[in-house]
């Protein structure tokens, strides 16, 4: 076998291998762990787009670890929208690795920058392999192994409020996975199988033995990935955690880890649950619903916040609420613009969180009202940051309105008009909070109250290389929608 | 014309001010003139190669270019046919003269690399509207467009102006969202949104409603029509004087030129009027129009007033769209020419009296014909077109709207024309007959001397402003002489053109 074949088990391996490897060069030496831990994000980039190219040019990929074939053995798998989630995955965590370098340095005590290294590494190894994994408890020690490796790089500041909000984050999110793993066990009482694809030949024959269970292990399933992507009601931890994380982490967990349990539930939906299932019960209805609540009310809390990282927190469930959307509206076109939302969001969220940080950086300014004026003080940060905003808000021109044109056309197509207007209202509310900063930023009268730093390059070029995928993801869309069109299209 | 080279006129005209904008931006740090005259010359040659697109559409033809496809089925794209050429010349020519008139008014404000960088820009995005090839252009350029504009409403960074900014910045979205719908149903119903597809829309149904109200709010949010209005009484007078004259003569049609879009191409006339929408219209344009008067009559502030008189004037053109007959569509367009000469002529005026003499209020005006007679004789030609007196171009454009509404058998709407032409009269005439009449407010003693004489102290403003203003004030008088002039001839074309579905 070819180097090229064991390209998805490479990826994770070599992430899970820098890992163990910076702690100790990072004792030995410091200066090489940074690099390390860079090359390895961007070989397993190189390696998720050379794995994209193979899948769409000779279709899906199945790899058996260690030569173990289904049912014994686990299954990675390369579709084309396992293939997207993975360049999303690993392309967003290597930008905000590059921010994180100069960024850390500032947040957090010297000693612990090495073991910062290793959590990110192990995170992002964690989410790729969450996206490539074809068995249901394979995903549920990935699960586990994200969720602390996401409440590491939270309580890693040290403080009262990361520990208080990474406790909180991780006895709800132990709830989900309990949760998770009491659907699984139903799932493999009725069949016998872990396997997706063996489940979905299984279910229809189990799902008139026992149609209970499977409802039950469905149910279990929302209620576990809702906590984990904050779906509405089940948010709470959210806020919490991502507003009180170093910059980076924010941008991680609001970029990056949310959706991949979002794209888990996609996963799980559409390739282990046949139709029928899922057309028995209103399965879909329910999130629909909690989507369109969390749209809403993601919303109307961001308004109310007075902490800037605190409001792009509450904005993030209003955006995860539009992924769910799609999931909800179960319509090609709406599923499609959902699943682009995952891409735009991710890009746009952690661009946004790293304007914060860096305002955090140079002013040490936290609260809303007191970002007065700054934009003559830190003109690039705060475009970034108007691009951003113009993306949540979905104005023409930028990825934000590309998500929201397939979410609105699917709403159609499946006859819901309403939805439309959700999506509507909810840009107004964005409209609504995210301008009046801008505005005040850049039109006060008057000198900005605070001392600001210099920014450094390192954090000034990823926040540029942001703002240009926020519009390419807007203007260049074409080649991705069309891939995510096909790959929904064979899912359904 | 060669369409190759058509094509690369219309990419050279939107795109040319937009990548001069940065430019311009920059060149501040040399010097304050460069920066001025590239204003002026970028806005100038604008003007100039969308003049030698005459030929290419006299005859009723029409290009269609497909730039990229954003998403499958959705391109953006550029096309030219007769309205967008009446559109884009007139426009580029207000810019040019406002440009002109912006050297000296501006020498006095702040910010000014700001202004001329976005005054820029908005030429290239408001051409954009104009030669967009289907709705998802045209809406990409209309809200940059609008969003951009925002520096120009706010320019003065006062607190009404910041008010009234943020009141514009939300009605914009309202806006925007709005037309986003509207969109997004057509392309649902139609498969495109193309404007070359011809009618996307053949049949009425909910959906099909749906979308024309969508498209009524989002551009008659921005045509000032009512109950969107709201913004921009507050929006337009804050402004600087020459930002004001192109918010009210230039930018509000892109409104009435998106809602001429939406009727023509993604409807037909003949499914308006079938489906009786074309009563909304008429119901709406006729409460613009008496609204808009009558408030501006209890306005104190001249360039408030000059803004709800606004309100009023595109509520013609929008009457006009709503009785969708020859005569009818050829008054709205050579409307919206002539209340662009007018209204620029008035509001740039009125900019001039602001600037010399830093009174705003209606009634310290007076005797202010004694020390700016030129600037304010201007104003008053464009106040008699605007009250419709022969042979200005105000009275061309409301005949050929009543004879339109005589064809379609609606004898209301002429009374409706005539209420308002008085209206316009009541608000109009005491700001012109004191101004020359009255004495200043210092000299009224002398007055009572029977052997006075009238007292010239003239101040006129600096050329630059003083050209722009009397090219325009030409230009209504010009273009309302005969109906044999250029505008009036375009308009018939575009009116032909249109109701023919597209061919002459």
């Amino acid at each position: 076998m070819a180097l090229s074949d064991h390209f998805p088990a490479l990826i994770v391996a070599l992430l899970l291998f820098s890992a163990f490897l910076t702690p100790p060069v990072y004792r030995w030496t410091p200066r090489f762990s940074a690099p390390l831990t860079t090359f390895c994000l961007s070989a397993a980039f190189l390696m998720a787009i050379l794995l994209t190219a193979e899948v769409s040019r000779s279709g899906p990929l199945l790899y058996h670890m260690g030569g173990w074939p289904p049912p014994y053995g686990i299954e990675l798998k390369v579709d084309p929208l396992r293939s997207y989630a993975l360049l999303v995955i690993l392309g967003v965590s290597l930008w905000i690795f590059v921010y994180a370098l100069k960024d850390l340095s500032h947040e957090l005590r010297i000693y612990v920058i090495g073991w910062y290294y290793t959590l990110f590494a192990i995170l992002v190894a964690s989410m790729a392999a969450i996206a490539l994994t074809n068995d249901l408890f394979n995903l549920f020690v990935l699960m586990e192994i994200c969720t602390i490796a996401a409440c590491g790089i939270i309580s890693i500041k040290e403080d009262r409020e990361c520990l208080e909000a990474s406790f909180k984050y991780l006895i709800l999110s132990a709830m989900g996975t309990g949760c998770y793993l009491l659907g699984v066990a139903m799932l493999y009482m009725a069949t016998g199988y872990l396997n997706f694809d063996l489940l979905n030949g299984a279910l229809t024959e189990a799902f008139s033995l026992y149609p209970r269970n499977i409802f039950t292990a469905a149910a279990l399933f929302i209620v576990a990935f809702g906590t984990k992507s904050a779906l509405f009601p089940l948010h709470v931890w959210l806020p919490d955690a991502h507003a009180s994380a170093p910059s980076p982490s924010s941008a991680m967990l609001s970029g990056l880890v949310i959706k991949v349990f979002a794209i888990a539930l996609f996963l799980i939906f559409y390739q282990v649950f046949p139709r029928e299932i899922l057309n028995a019960v209103p399965l879909t209805e329910i999130v629909l619903w909690l989507a369109a609540a969390g749209v809403m009310f993601g919303s109307i809390y961001a308004m109310l916040q007075a902490d800037l990282k605190m409001m792009l927190a509450y904005s993030s469930i209003g955006q995860i609420g539009f992924i769910f959307l799609g999931l909800g509206l179960d319509q090609e076109l709406a599923i499609t613009g959902g699943l682009y939302h995952v891409m735009v969001h991710a890009i746009t969220k952690a661009m946004l969180f790293m304007s914060a940080g860096v305002i955090i950086y140079t002013t040490g300014v936290r609260k809303i009202k007191d970002l007065a004026g700054i934009g003559r003080a830190l003109p690039i940060t705060m475009l970034a940051f108007t691009v951003g905003s113009a993306s949540m808000i979905g104005l023409p021109g930028t990825g934000g309105l590309i998500s929201k044109w397939y979410l609105a056309l699917g709403a159609l197509e499946a006859g819901r008009p309403l939805f439309v207007l959700v999506i509507l209202a909810s840009s107004l509310l964005n409209a609504v909070y995210y301008m009046p900063i801008i505005i005040s930023a850049f039109m006060h009268q008057g000198e900005f109250e605070y001392k600001v730093r210099p920014v450094p390059n390192m954090m000034k070029i990823p926040l540029i290389i942001g703002a240009l995928a926020v519009i390419i993801t807007g203007l260049l869309s074409r080649p991705v929608i069309v891939m995510l069109q096909e790959a929904v299209a064979s899912m359904l | 014309m060669d369409s190759a080279r058509v094509m690369f006129l219309l990419m050279f005209i939107v795109f040319f001010p937009i990548l001069m904008a940065p430019v311009i931006f920059y060149a501040c740090r040399y010097s304050v003139r460069i920066r001025d005259s590239l204003a002026v010359v970028t806005s100038g040659i604008t003007f100039l190669a969308t003049l030698t697109l005459y030929p290419a559409v006299s005859g009723g033809e029409v290009y269609h270019y497909s730039l990229f496809e954003v998403l499958p089925n959705l391109a953006i794209s550029m096309r030219i046919d007769i309205l967008s050429f009446c559109l884009a010349s007139l426009a580029s020519l207000v810019w040019f003269l406002c440009a002109i008139y912006s050297v000296d008014y501006m020498a006095k404000e702040h910010a000014c690399s700001r202004y001329y960088t976005v005054f820029i820009f908005t030429l290239g995005s408001c051409l954009g509207i104009f030669f967009a090839g289907d709705l998802f252009t045209l809406f990409v350029f209309f809200e940059l467009m609008s969003l951009i504009a925002y520096l120009l409403v706010v320019h003065e960074e006062t607190e009404e102006a910041m008010k009234a900014g943020y009141k514009y910045l939300v009605m914009t979205i309202i806006g925007g969202l709005a037309l986003f719908f509207g969109i997004i149903i057509v392309f649902e119903l139609g498969g495109t949104v193309s404007l070359a597809a011809g009618h996307i829309i053949g049949e009425s149904s909910v959906l099909a409603l749906l979308a024309f109200i969508c498209f009524l709010i989002g551009f008659g949010m921005k045509a000032g029509m009512f109950p969107l209005h709201v913004w921009l009484p507050d929006a337009h007078p804050v402004a600087p004087s020459p930002a004001s004259a192109l918010l009210s003569g230039i930018m509000l049609k892109t409104g009435a030129y998106g809602l001429m879009r939406v009727i023509f191409h993604v409807f037909s006339p003949e499914l308006i009027k079938g489906a009786g929408w074309d009563l909304i219209l008429g119901i709406l344009a006729v409460i613009t129009i008496m609204l808009g008067s009558a408030v501006a009559l209890t306005q104190e502030d001249i360039k408030r007033r000059l803004a709800y008189s606004s309100i009023s004037q595109l509520g013609y053109v929008l009457l006009g769209l709503s009785i969708l007959n020859s005569n009818a569509i050829t008054g709205a367009t050579f409307h919206i020419f002539s209340h662009a000469f007018m209204k620029s002529v008035l509001f740039l005026a009125a900019g001039s009296i602001i600037w010399k003499t830093g009174r705003r209020k209606i009634a310290d005006l007076k005797g202010i014909g004694r020390q700016m007679p030129v600037t304010l004789g201007c104003f008053s030609l464009a106040a008699i077109a605007m009250i419709g007196i022969p042979p200005l171009n105000g009275f061309l454009s409301k005949w050929t709207l009543a004879l339109g509404a005589l064809d379609a058998g609606m004898p209301i709407y002429v009374l409706v024309l005539l209420i308002s032409s008085l209206l316009n009269a009541l608000y109009y005439l005491p700001i012109i007959i004191p101004g020359f009449f009255e004495a200043p407010p210092g000299e009224e003693q002398e007055e009572d001397d029977h052997h006075h004489e009238i007292k010239f102290d003239i101040q006129e403003a600096t050329p630059k402003m003083l050209i722009p203003v009397i090219i325009l004030a030409l230009c209504t008088v010009f273009f309302g002489l005969t109906p044999n002039n250029i505008a009036y001839a375009l308009s018939q074309l575009t009116s032909a053109f249109l109701l023919g579905g597209g061919t002459l």
